[in-house]
């Protein structure tokens, strides 16, 4: 979060604390760290990165975005919830909406059949929650997994556990048949030649795998064969919903990995699915063959079919929104990308539009 | 050492001054500042600014670019706090300017300089944390009630004297040969050497001209074949307007966002009462929200105050009201400025890599003074009447029919400043993306 900083700590020949901020993922300034540490501390960075989406999740709730009672209840008590500009309010919302969206899809698709879905560094996501609420979950019964590091699942177990709000409904779904299970794994374990067993994974299910924000972090072989993992167990349709920055190449996207490598924050894949083309070929090179579509998020915001006219009317009045050119440049600096194969995701997906289109090609033509 | 030059010298170090200071500060510039019209007039040689917002270190960079006060006249679009993390240094130091050399630099006000927009675009919470109270906040939100809504630049000439400086090489692709004396725009970059040049068109309809879009980008337009004029500057041969009127331009109109379906004169901005927070609606809260779009008459505006206006509307403001060029901020453009409409309206944008996320470069406008002084006497704040004088019938006003000659226009184009410039700390800021 963009805080302002305290200028007496930054007055030179103070001592003051200057390198606070480094100090975040246990870096000492020695620089003696051997490997394994070192990369210890990348993982926490990208582990922290959740408390990022987290917060800007509550700020959007908090403004009135979007209707979600759960996050409150796994955010850290006494924790303050800062507060985000709108631009950022409003990128939350649109992501939250789009995923949403497509997940409801398909659980509405061939209502009667058992779905399962896999939700790849969920962190502290709620949508479990959320549609379970309202009733999503309930005709026919979900296999719900998120994945995540230790940290994150050990954490959110906790707060499922002690929370009544939480694990009243995670009481109740599994009465009615749906199993919600966290599983602390670290994904690139899933990689290896033997990997661990994900725990009540039924490879005869349409399964739906999720990564908002996740695969991105992992360097892009190893987010290949992530999702190989997956399309080699599972027998039975398969589909995949991806959030991630795209455009790394223009001004902005040059200013945003630099920014964020800066924080330790290193978007691995960006560069290999720089563009929603390239993004649509990924699912296909992954066996999702069924179909593929992406828009970027500006698209998402514009379009009646994902954000519906009075809905976005609705959002519009909730902020006085400055930043429209800015809100242009970022959103267009994150998409979301779906593949499929199985007759079911096409029922559910078939009729969405996420081909290419004449503008995405000329803002696509740079390259590197 | 005066208090004031103390003051000038500490913020100029990025270090804020204390609270007394700034009550006694926000007092003189209110009495100033009350003494100006609505339209403030200023006379060229001027060096023209958009959105500052808070980014203390690029301002000092824009001044090194751009020269300093007082050797250097500038005007301020407004928008000068909010978003970057040294909106208060940034406003207070070119608040101190303006009480110290009141006219070397002339402040008006932007959208952002208001109560409401500063809760929530970051001021106000900068205040709070750097003195503990509001008090600050409140002292300078009764400054920006006193802003100008606008500025007249007159006097300015429609020559442009060439840089001696070295053309940079970008990509083979040489600047458009120019004969000197058809010079009407200049891009530099921030050390001064010269990234492109623009020549006259050949006719006098300047509407021909094929820079409807013109900015520093690579694809800029080129300019075609350009006509041999020699005549001397200020004798009126080099001038390819009517002649009579020797070299000087139209008077040049700049305001934070731009035009209102209420405003169809300057005289209407100058009856407003400025005196307020800017309201949700009507002339005082277009002319600071309002943007310029590729449309017919008027639109609305995906900001949720202000228009969108077309080209027609521009043409038949600038004619109406004898200008030559409108001036405007408001609008992040990534090449730092571009020109809309025939050149008829340009927007400037001074805050590089805007939000410390944007990646976009800055620039500021150069306009020389018209040496000849001939066809304008400067006016005093607050004239009502002068547009009607001149172009209200008369002969003069059938000869004014088609589009003023714009001024010759010098862009000095910049980056961000470096991390840690001049020695001063500045903690890495961090920008927000979704993660």
């Amino acid at each position: 979060m963009a805080t302002i900083p305290n200028l007496n700590t930054l007055r030179s020949g103070r001592g003051g604390p200057r390198r606070r901020g480094g100090g975040r993922g246990g870096l000492s300034s020695d620089g003696e760290l051997d490997e394994r540490e070192s990369e210890a501390a990348r993982d926490r960075v990208v582990q922290q990165t959740d408390n990022d989406a987290s917060s800007s999740r509550l700020s959007a709730i908090e403004l009135g975005y979007l209707d979600d009672e759960f996050s409150q209840q796994l955010w850290p008590q006494g924790q303050n919830v800062p507060k985000r500009y709108p631009i950022i309010n409003r990128g939350t919302y649109v992501r939250t909406k789009a995923v949403d969206k497509l997940v409801a899809l398909f659980l509405e698709s061939e209502p009667q059949q058992r779905k399962q879905i896999v939700s790849l560094g969920a962190g502290s996501d709620t949508r479990f929650f959320r549609f379970w609420k309202q009733g999503l979950l309930h005709s026919s019964g979900v296999n719900y997994h998120e994945l995540d590091f230790e940290a994150n699942v050990n954490q959110k177990r906790h707060m499922t556990r002690t929370s009544p709000g939480l694990s009243d409904h995670v009481k109740q779904a599994e009465k009615a048949g749906s199993l919600y299970s966290l599983h602390a794994i670290d994904l690139r374990d899933l990689t290896k030649k033997s990997p661990p067993p994900v725990p009540g994974l039924d490879p005869e299910l349409p399964t739906l795998i999720l990564s908002e924000c996740c695969l991105c972090y992992l360097p892009p072989d190893l987010a290949s064969s992530v999702l190989q993992y997956f399309t080699m167990n599972i027998k039975s349709s398969l589909a995949m919903i991806v959030y991630e920055p795209i455009r790394p190449f223009d001004a902005f996207g040059k200013t945003m990995v630099s920014n964020l490598a800066s924080r330790g924050i290193h978007l691995q894949t960006l560069k290999r699915y720089s563009s929603l083309e390239a993004q649509r070929q990924r699912m296909r090179l992954a066996g999702l063959k069924g179909g593929q579509g992406a828009r970027d998020v500006y698209d998402l915001w514009e379009s009646d079919v994902w954000v519906p006219g009075d809905e976005r009317r609705r959002v519009e009045g909730l902020e006085w929104l400055d930043e429209v050119e800015e809100w242009q440049l970022l959103a267009s600096h994150y998409c979301v990308a779906w593949g499929w194969t199985g007759e079911i995701f096409e029922k559910a997906w078939g009729m969405l539009e996420g081909g290419q289109t004449a503008a995405e090609t000329k803002h696509d033509d740079m390259g590197p | 050492m005066s208090d004031l030059d103390k003051s000038i010298a500490q913020l100029r170090a990025c270090r804020p001054i204390p609270e007394t200071q700034v009550r006694e500060l926000c007092y003189k510039a209110r009495e100033l500042l009350i003494e100006e019209g609505n339209v403030v007039c200023v006379d060229a040689p001027v060096t023209i600014c958009g959105d500052i917002h808070g980014q203390f270190h690029d301002l000092m960079e824009l001044f090194r670019v751009g020269g300093d006060v007082p050797e250097t006249c500038y005007l301020f679009m407004g928008d000068f706090v909010d978003r970057g993390f040294y909106s208060l240094e940034s406003f207070l130091l070119l608040l101190c300017l303006k009480v110290r050399y009141p006219d070397r630099i002339t402040l008006i006000r932007g959208n952002h300089e208001s109560r409401q927009i500063t809760t929530v675009y970051g001021f106000y919470d900068e205040c709070l944390r750097k003195y503990g109270s509001a008090n600050v906040w409140r002292y300078c939100c009764e400054v920006f009630d006193y802003l100008a809504l606008g500025a007249l630049i007159i006097g300015a000439t429609t020559e442009l004297t060439p840089t001696d400086a070295p053309i940079i090489d970008t990509n083979t692709q040489a600047p458009n040969p120019v004969d000197h004396s058809d010079l009407e725009i200049e891009i530099l970059n921030s050390s001064g050497h010269i990234i492109n040049r623009f020549a006259r068109p050949p006719e006098s309809s300047s509407n021909s001209q094929d820079l409807s879009q013109l900015s520093n980008a690579p694809s800029s337009p080129s300019q075609g074949q350009t006509p041999t004029r020699n005549g001397n500057p200020g004798t009126g041969a080099t001038s390819s307007s009517g002649g009579s009127s020797g070299n000087s331009t139209g008077a040049v109109l700049c305001v934070h966002g731009g035009l209102s379906p209420l405003v169809d004169s300057i005289d209407k901005i100058r009856l407003l009462d400025r005196k307020q927070e800017v309201p949700h609606e009507g002339a005082m809260c277009d002319l600071l929200w309002s943007d310029p779009d590729e449309i017919e008459g008027w639109g609305l505006s995906p900001r949720g105050a202000g228009f969108l206006f077309g080209a027609d509307i521009v043409k038949c403001f600038n004619q109406k009201n004898d200008l030559s060029l409108i001036c405007r901020a408001h609008q992040l453009v990534m090449e730092g400025f571009k020109e809309m409409f025939d050149n008829t309206i340009v927007t400037v944008w001074s805050a590089p890599n805007y939000c410390y996320r944007c990646g976009n470069v800055a620039a500021i406008l150069e306009l020389g003074e018209d040496g000849s002084n001939a066809g304008y006497a400067p006016r005093t704040n607050g004239d009502v009447g002068r547009v009607a004088a001149m172009a209200g019938g008369g002969p003069l006003a059938e000869q004014r029919q088609e589009q003023r000659m714009g001024p010759g226009r010098r862009y000095r184009v910049f980056e961000a400043a470096p991390q840690d410039s001049r020695g001063m700390p500045a903690k890495k800021p961090v920008a927000d993306y979704f993660l």
